[in-house]
This record gives structure tokens, C-alpha cells and sequence, in this order.
């Protein structure tokens, strides 16, 4: 069917490239932004604009808040048709309770989990979770959106298609399709090490394009394919659940032998018993860390059959200070506070998968790597958005003159991903800012502006692809590009107006997280109007007949 | 454009006809998306249950099965792209990975046994 290798690998990186590359621009943008998304939560909610705290007493704080927690309107929707009969009023068996924190977070997440009566999978649990103030137990706002980490991170991952978790499976395709497209675009340009060095700014776009698309596709290469692949290893269990499936029973099998040999009851006992001082058990899990020389950040406490004589309660060691996550766990008996077991030393397939996962998902402290990543995720956009233009340009001529729609939907198409997605993201925060505090379901409101403002932007895209039937560029890039810069700015200064913390002040007290954030903005801002300008003068310079490449020699001169 | 052919080797988008037959072209694709996943399920589980069976920790053995199960996609995907007979890929993948899948019943069972 292709004549050789090279060609075959040639069509799957064009067309597979291409189709998935739509969504490989959303996984790697709000990949980026997911760096930071403990302090975009910081930005979006103003009163958790405070400094990161330790794990909160459990007897005192967490436990009364977990005591309150029933799972939402949303959660308990999703269980429609798996229940036979109707769905309780309140979810009184709770499985289990966990408390997550980190070293960049000043509210502690916390999620329960409860029994369903008469779920057709006996297993089924429904979860109720929040993020509450350590400091006093208060949950945050329930209407509040955590833009951050309960908006652009599980965009990264999911689309927010949750029906069956489709998102997370175009995700995961679309992932295996990046690992593709990494090594046929090898195959295809032999020489690679030249093509490092190249890039022509100043010839026509399609090369300037096709340079700087093998550029940061070769330059931030090990990067990309580290994160495409540990990407699909993290849900490797929703890609292959072979344990959960064909291998159910091994699977439970070895839950009992392992229930039996770690002391860690695998059911509940089904007699209510009291709960002794979680604090007390924390402590002893800190004194044993010290013991052996590590840190004694408490990063997740985790109970298991809350209320039963069979509870246990988890405690695990933060991952502040190494690349795997929560750690070193040890477990004790919820009701006496005795000690039940340590968790013994990773084994080495453990380590690999631990370091695998760890490094993507980056709970250590280490702000050098953590802005290196926002790097390699902006790099991997400029990649997949050359492709774009480099694929739009080798065909428009073509497509022009044949009266061909294919370069034009597919350059609508890539203004949609490209800037269209900025464009949401931008009037997303200045809705977030702009909105009341107080408005129910603000965050709702704000999920709503960032999708209508997304699709306005297609459509904008589209109505003005007209340039392309004349071998153009679409106007839109440069219209939106506007766009972003004047969204931007407007949230810098909503934020400055509507809270207070202006520049002058968060940059004198050291708040990064907020501070942060503005400057991204502001240069998010300056790019879009550089962006703006230049096509502006194309724009121009091909109306009156200049060529490209005359406009690109004067710029040159004109530094 | 005439340094344009130096590294671009994608097709050049016409709409010759006969150039990428369309029932073939799904087919391929359906064997490196579909046969590539059968394939990758059969040496996931196969090695799952194998490794617990000589004795490695449960979840150990499914991480391990996983993470080289995802290259193993990888590529399998590839190779029926860049193979000269796409009926062999269809065979390959699907029989291989129903036997892999087969032997991890049995495995499972003996365990359970």
C-alpha cells in the first residue's frame, strides 16, 4: 500500500498527527498550566489566599468535617441505572476517608466514600469531596470552582468527557499517537542533527514553520515521549483493566492472601465500634519516619471501613522530598490506635513505577524542574501549532485554486486549538474575577464562559477563513491574538481591582502564587500583541503585493 | 519552493484515485488500532498472571505488564503501518493475543485452583 517504510510512517504521522493533534494541543497546553494549578486555585479563589499548611489535627478538624460529608448532586446522577431500586436519601455507610495534601497547598482536599444499597456492582462507591480551611475545618465555597486543580488539570486528562471515561481513553489514544508521531517524525528526517540547527525565520512560512516544528520536536523529544508515555502508564488500569476484569478473581485472591499476611482487614467486620485518637497514631507514624531519617511531612491520611471494628487508618509521608508520591505508609488499628503494620521498602518494579508516575505528575519541591516542565509542555504546543500551519501552507495554494475546503477547515480548525483555547482560558479568569463571590454556582457560570467563549472562537474561525480560498492567512489569528492580550490584561487588573492584591503588593510580600500567575498573564499579553503586530504587517505587505520574504529582509533591517 | 522536498516526505495531497485505497486504508488502520489493543490485552494479562503465578507481588507484576505493554502498543501499532501484507498484521495480532489471553485464563485458574 506505501511504497517503502519511510512513506508508511510519512501518512501516520500527517494524518494521525493531524486528527490528534487537535487534542494534543489541549492535553499539552492545560498539561502546562496543570504545573501550577495549586496556585491558579490561589488566583481563582481569594479567600484560600493564604500560606500552605501542615496536615490539620484529624480529631479536631477533619473528623467533624468528614462526619458532614454526603456526596453531591453530581456524584449521585452519576450512578443512574446502576442501582436496582431507588437511591437513598443519605449515604450512611462510609468505606472510607482521606485526607491529601501538599507542600504548595494551603487547603487540605478531603473525599469520602460511601457504600451504595442495592448497586448492581456490590463494589460500586459513591464520593463526596472538598477542599477545607485547616486552619478552622470551614469547607471552602461549594459553588466555587478551584479553576486550577478542578478545572484545567482534569481538562489535561479527561476533556471533561466523563460518560465511561471517553475523555480519558481519546486522551490516552491521542497519547499513544504523540509516541507515534515522536518516532515517525524521526524516521522521516534523517538528518536530525542538522535540522536542530535550522531554522530559517526569515524564508517563507511554510519553512520557517516546518524548522521550528522539527525544532522543538527534536529539542524537547526525551520530554515528550517521557510524558506521553508515563501519561499512559498512570491509567495504564483504565486502559488495560485486565485486573478488574478477566483477572477479577486472581485479583481477589491475592486481596485476601495479601489481607491475611499484612493484618490489614480486606471487609468490614459489620460491628459498629468507636474510633480511638487518629492524632495519636499520627504522631507514633512521625516518630517511626524520624527513626529511620526521613522528613515527617504527613502528605495522606486514609481510613478504611470508617465506624466498623475492622477500620484502619493509613498514614503516609508527603512527597515533598523525592520523586514518588505519598509514601513509606503505616497502617494502625482505627479502633485501639495499635500498630498494625509498616509498609516494607519499595520493591524495584515498584520504584521504576513509582519514579515513572512521580516525575509526571511532580509533587516534589523543586520550582527549577517545575517551571523546565511548563518549558517542555509550551515547547510541545509550539510543535503540534507548527504542524498545523506547516500542513495549512503546503496545501492552501493548491486547495485555493482547485476551490478545495480542505486547508481552510483544517486552518479554522487549528485557530480554534491554537488561540480559540487562550481566548476561553482568558475569559474564563476574568469571569472568575468579575462574577460575585457569592453568585451560587459561580463555578458552573465560569465552566459556561470558558465553552461558549471557546465556541465563539470557532466560529470566528470559520467565518473568517474566506482568506484562505485566496491562498491567505485567516485573519482570525491575528483578531485573536488581540483577543487574548486584552483578556489577559483585563484579568490582571480585575484581579488587582476586585481583591486588592495588586503587583505592587503581592510582589513586595513575596506571595508568589498570585504574583506569579499576573506576570504569566502579562506575558501571555505581551506575546499576543508581538504575535498581533507582526501578522498585522504580513497582513499588509502581502495586500499590496509585497512578497513574504521582502517583508521579512526589512524587518531583519529594522531589528 | 525549491528546498521543500528535503525533509517533507508526506503525500503530497492530491485526490488521485487508487493512490491510498480507502477499504484498505481502514483496514490497516483497524488492525493497528483494534488488533494493536487485543494484542497488548493478551501480553498484559499473560504476564500479569504469569509473574504472580512465579511468585512476584500482585500489583508489581501489573505494573510491570502494563508499562511494557504500552510500548508493546506502541510498537505493534508501527509495525502494521509499516508492513508490506496488512492481513498478515490482522492475523498476527489477533490470534496472538487470543492465545496470550487464553493462556492467561488458564494461568488464572491454576491458581485458583
Amino acid at each position: 500500500m506505501f511504497q517503502n517504510f519511510r512513506l508508511s510512517m510519512a501518512w501516520l504521522h500527517t494524518w494521525f498527527g493531524l486528527v490528534l493533534g487537535f487534542v494534543l494541543m489541549v492535553v499539552f497546553f492545560f498539561g502546562s498550566l496543570s504545573v501550577f494549578d495549586r496556585e491558579i486555585d490561589r488566583w481563582a479563589i481569594p479567600s484560600s489566599r493564604f500560606a500552605p499548611q501542615p496536615m490539620p489535627s484529624f480529631d479536631t478538624i477533619l473528623k467533624p468535617a468528614f462526619e458532614r460529608m454526603q456526596p453531591d448532586k453530581d456524584a449521585i446522577a452519576l450512578l443512574d441505572g446502576r442501582v436496582d431500586g431507588p437511591l437513598p436519601e443519605r449515604f450512611e455507610v462510609v468505606r472510607s476517608w482521606g485526607a491529601y495534601t501538599t507542600h504548595r497547598d494551603p487547603v487540605v482536599s478531603v473525599f469520602a466514600g460511601f457504600e451504595v444499597p442495592r448497586a448492581k456492582d456490590p463494589d460500586e462507591t459513591v464520593f463526596a469531596s472538598h477542599a477545607l480551611d485547616p486552619r478552622t475545618g470551614a469547607v471552602l465555597p461549594q459553588g466555587q470552582l478551584r479553576v486550577g486543580s478542578e478545572f484545567f488539570y482534569p481538562l489535561h486528562y479527561s476533556l471533561h468527557l466523563k460518560w465511561k471515561d471517553l475523555g480519558t481513553w481519546i486522551v490516552g489514544f491521542s497519547a499513544l499517537m504523540m509516541l507515534a508521531a515522536l518516532i515517525s517524525g524521526v524516521v522521516m528526517h534523517r538528518k536530525i542533527f542538522r535540522e536542530f540547527f535550522t531554522f530559517r525565520r526569515h524564508k517563507t512560512v511554510q519553512r520557517s514553520a516546518l524548522d521550528l516544528h522539527n525544532l522543538t520536536g527534536v529539542v524537547a523529544l526525551p520530554f515528550h515521549f517521557f510524558f506521553a508515555f508515563t501519561g499512559l502508564v498512570i491509567f495504564a488500569g483504565i486502559y488495560f483493566p485486565v485486573a478488574h476484569t478477566q483477572l477479577h478473581e486472581l485479583h481477589e485472591l491475592h486481596e485476601r492472601v495479601e489481607a491475611r499476611e499484612t493484618g490489614l482487614p480486606h471487609e468490614r467486620a459489620g460491628v459498629a465500634a468507636p474510633m480511638a485518637s487518629v492524632d495519636a497514631m499520627v504522631a507514633q507514624a512521625q516518630r517511626r519516619w524520624q527513626a529511620k531519617g526521613m522528613a515527617g511531612d504527613v502528605g495522606f491520611v486514609y481510613v478504611s471501613h470508617v465506624g466498623d471494628a475492622n477500620a484502619y487508618v493509613s498514614v503516609y509521608r508527603a512527597g515533598t522530598d523525592r520523586v514518588a508520591l505519598t509514601g513509606e505508609g503505616i497502617h494502625f488499628k482505627a479502633t485501639t490506635g495499635e500498630l498494625l503494620r509498616e509498609d516494607p521498602p519499595r520493591s524495584a518494579v515498584d520504584s521504576v513505577n513509582e519514579f515513572l508516575t512521580g516525575l509526571h505528575l511532580q509533587h516534589f519541591r523543586h520550582w527549577l524542574l517545575r517551571w523546565l516542565y511548563v518549558l517542555g509542555g509550551l515547547l510541545g504546543c509550539v510543535c503540534i501549532a507548527t504542524g498545523f500551519l506547516f500542513f495549512v501552507e503546503k496545501r492552501k495554494q493548491q486547495h485555493a485554486k482547485a476551490g478545495s475546503a480542505g486547508s481552510r477547515v483544517v486552518d479554522a480548525l487549528a485557530v480554534t486549538t491554537v488561540t480559540g483555547m487562550l481566548v476561553a482560558t482568558m475569559a474564563m479568569l476574568v469571569a472568575n474575577r468579575l462574577l460575585p463571590e457569592s453568585l451560587a454556582d459561580k463555578g458552573d457560570w465560569e465552566r459556561t464562559v470558558f465553552w461558549s467563549a471557546w465556541g465563539l472562537a470557532m466560529l470566528h474561525a470559520f467565518a473568517r477563513g474566506g482568506a484562505l480560498a485566496r491562498a491567505r492567512m485567516n485573519p482570525a489569528w491575528r483578531e485573536q491574538c488581540g483577543l487574548i492580550a486584552a483578556g489577559a490584561v483585563t484579568a490582571v487588573v480585575a484581579n488587582a481591582v476586585t481583591t486588592g492584591d495588586h503587583l505592587g503588593r503581592t510582589l513586595a510580600a513575596g506571595y508568589w502564587p498570585v504574583a506569579g500567575v499576573d506576570l504569566s498573564l502579562l506575558a501571555t499579553a505581551a506575546v499576543a500583541i508581538l504575535a498581533a503586530g507582526r501578522l498585522g504587517r504580513r497582513a499588509k505587505a502581502t495586500a499590496t503585493g509585497q512578497s513574504p520574504a521582502v517583508l521579512a529582509a526589512a524587518e531583519a533591517r529594522h531589528g | 519552493m525549491p528546498s521543500a522536498a528535503m525533509t517533507d516526505l508526506a503525500p503530497t495531497p492530491s485526490r488521485a484515485p487508487g493512490r491510498l485505497p480507502p477499504l484498505a486504508l481502514l483496514s490497516r488502520i483497524g488492525a493497528a488500532v483494534l488488533g494493536g489493543y487485543a494484542f497488548c490485552w493478551g501480553f498484559i494479562a499473560v504476564v500479569h498472571a504469569g509473574l504472580y503465578g512465579l511468585g512476584m507481588p500482585f500489583h508489581d507484576a501489573e505494573h510491570l505488564a502494563a508499562i511494557l505493554g504500552v510500548l508493546l502498543y506502541l510498537v505493534a501499532f508501527l509495525w502494521t503501518f509499516a508492513a508490506r501484507r496488512v492481513g498478515l498484521c490482522w492475523a498476527v495480532l489477533l490470534v496472538g493475543g487470543g492465545l496470550m489471553t487464553g493462556a492467561a485464563a488458564l494461568i488464572q485458574r491454576a491458581l485458583l485452583a
